[in-house]
């Protein structure tokens, strides 16, 4: 009796892993026919081995084709723009990386600003620049910063914000070309150019 | 009961070989596995085809393959085997050549190539295909004739002919060129300022938007290249630096600081609103979209010095991903996802690559000075500019960091490379 019930629990166990690995094996069968047809390479290989070309070829030829590029003028251009005048104020110079205004610039950018204040017609644009050792990218961020911290140093003496503007160049516009720290230090500059509109 | 037991299970075994043999048997071998590092190259040889133009045809798919680094092209010095003469198995096998490139052109103005491509397992031709072309597109035809080649040995497409944008000096100006993604053909777009930034791709190719300084203004300026016309999407004062397109090429991030600090923007190109992402007192610039379109990569000085951060697309959870080093800038994505590419200042600025969570950070170059780079579609490649040999200009490499080479011609000023995706 017990003997036939190990062997009914035998017969149930075996039964059991049978038909797991039919339901495995057809899941294989189906997802390996349905690979196979995804996987099967577009090109049909022809018949013929020989060296001869041209009639065996079951598929037309590929014409190889290439969409023209035109030269495109940019038309967006400066629009009028504002001449400058140059050499008015002193460049502020920078730290390494830094765009945080030195503390010795204090007296150079009062007599900027009360000039400002005198002339209250005059607007002025402050250019961000850097030495060439950092990433183009970053430097005209680095440089945009530069122009804004010296922007911010104006308007805390009084200068009114909508009468300076701040472009960056980056290291696209050095001053002095060597490669030496004296040459980097004038580079890593804020520059004041004085802006008039064109033709007056 | 046990003998009919055992039956079934040898069914079962006999029934499971006879199908794993069946489907191998139906699969199309793949050669080179190029997802494993250390795969030995395939050797190849590849005649010059008969005919007129043949070897100039032949010398530019030798190059395509050599420089992906999956190929050893054997000399065709070696060759056993007269051009003309049948495919024979006892020609290759004992000088260890595994794959064999035999051809024909025909035509002068307009040509017709017929190419066969042959393993040395069998005697059949596993690529066998025609192609027709005028003389003008020689190069065009000698790069789609690798593609497929490359795809018939590994499964996966090749890049023979996708191009670089970049931005060359152009008559003291700076303008937007393209050139074959070997540094061929290089063509001016016309496309000129005063300055002008590296340019970036939809990811349909369809499109390239760039920033560009015309008048003290710094505007983002969009190339459709179906219709080339250029218009400017925006314009403020500040500096406003592309940026980046998100999959779909309806909208782009970028960096504008015309609310006083550089910041990033999302500017929709359908109508053209804006909504800004980051609000710092500090620098977020060079926003690179992931693939996916879920994660932004980008620089910022938040923690004192300029490092690569991701946020997700929405501006929220951000998180630092480079830690070695005082100056990571300018992140690209692979085109997976599965790495980001960056400017490492390791004395000079240098190519690195990590891993979106900062994980296994490589540096890939050590000569001179390496800015932008940019991934090629299928991952395997970068692009940079470089100035190790003086003058600016244009290089590629394999992704990790082997065969680096100038692609631009020599004398060409020209940096800011961006790989097209197609």
């Amino acid at each position: 009796m017990k003997k036939f019930k190990t062997e009914a629990v035998r017969m149930k166990k075996v039964l059991s892993v049978l038909t797991l690995t039919i339901i495995a094996v057809s899941f294989v069968l189906v997802t390996g026919c349905h690979k196979k047809a995804a996987t099967r390479p577009v090109e049909t290989a022809p018949p013929a081995a020989k060296e001869q070309p041209g009639p065996v070829q079951q598929k037309a030829p590929e014409k190889i084709t290439e969409q023209k590029v035109e030269s495109v003028a940019s038309k967006d251009m400066a629009p009028s723009a504002a001449e400058g005048k140059e050499g008015m104020f002193g460049d502020i110079l920078f730290d390494y990386d830094k765009y945080d205004v030195r503390g010795s610039y204090k007296e150079e950018l009062q007599s900027v600003a009360a000039w400002m204040m005198k002339n209250t017609s005059a607007t002025i644009s402050i250019e961000g620049h850097c030495d060439e050792r950092g990433t183009n990218e970053y430097n005209l961020a680095l440089g945009d910063r530069r122009a804004k911290s010296v922007k911010d140093f104006l308007i805390s003496l009084g200068v009114p914000s909508s009468r300076m503007e701040t472009i960056s160049y980056g290291e696209e516009k050095p001053l002095c070309a060597e490669q030496s720290e004296d040459c980097w230090a004038k580079n890593r500059r804020a520059h004041f150019v004085m802006l008039m509109k064109a033709g007056k | 009961m046990q003998k009919a037991k055992s039956k079934i299970i040898f069914f079962i075994i006999v029934f499971f070989i006879f199908h794993s043999s069946f489907s191998t048997a139906a699969q199309a071998k793949i050669y080179i596995d190029i997802t494993s590092p250390s795969s030995k190259k395939l050797p190849i040889a590849i005649y010059d085809l008969q005919g007129p133009l043949g070897k100039e045809i032949s010398e530019i798919i030798r190059e395509d393959l050599t420089f992906t680094g999956l190929f050893m092209y054997i000399d065709k010095a070696s060759y056993i085997e007269g051009p003309a003469q049948a495919f024979n198995l006892q020609n290759w096998t004992p000088l260890g050549i595994e794959a064999v490139v035999k051809g024909s052109v025909s035509g002068e103005r307009n040509l017709t190539v017929m190419i066969n491509l042959y393993d040395t397992l069998g005697v059949r031709p596993i690529l066998s295909k025609q192609y027709q072309t005028e003389k003008d597109l020689l190069r065009q035809l000698a790069h789609t004739i690798a593609n497929d080649i490359y795809q018939t040995l590994t499964g996966t497409p090749g890049i023979f002919r996708t191009r670089i944008a970049f931005v060359a000096e152009d008559d003291g100006d700076k303008g937007i060129s393209l050139m074959d993604w070997d540094g061929e053909r290089v063509r001016k777009l016309g496309l000129k300022g005063k300055l002008v930034l590296p340019p970036h791709w939809t990811s349909d190719g369809s499109k390239i938007i760039y920033s560009s300084e015309r008048g003290r203004q710094w505007g983002l300026y969009l190339l459709d290249f179906s219709r080339m016309t250029e218009k400017r999407v925006f314009v403020s004062k500040g500096t406003n630096m592309a940026g980046d397109f998100f999959p779909q090429g309806d909208k782009v991030i970028f960096s504008s600081s015309k609310e006083g600090t550089p910041d990033l923007f999302i500017l929709s190109l359908k109508d053209l609103s804006l909504k800004k992402l980051t609000a710092t007192y500090g620098i977020e610039v060079s926003p690179s979209v992931s693939p996916d379109g879920n994660s932004i990569a980008f620089v910022s000085d938040r923690g004192g010095s300029p490092q690569i951060y991701l946020m997700r697309s929405d501006g929220s959870d951000t998180r630092r991903v480079t830690f070695e080093g005082s100056y990571n800038t300018s992140p690209s994505w692979s085109p997976k996802g599965d790495r980001i590419v960056f400017s490492c200042r390791r004395g000079k600025n240098q190519i690195c690559m990590v891993k979106p969570d900062g994980s296994e950070l490589v540096q890939l170059t050590e000569q001179g000075n390496n800015e932008d780079p940019s991934f090629s579609p299928d991952g395997r490649y970068i692009t940079f500019s470089s100035d190790r040999d003086r003058t600016k200009g244009i290089y590629i490499m394999r992704a990790n960091g082997e065969g680096q080479k100038r692609v631009s011609p020599k004398g060409l000023r020209s940096a800011g490379p961006r790989w097209s995706p197609n």
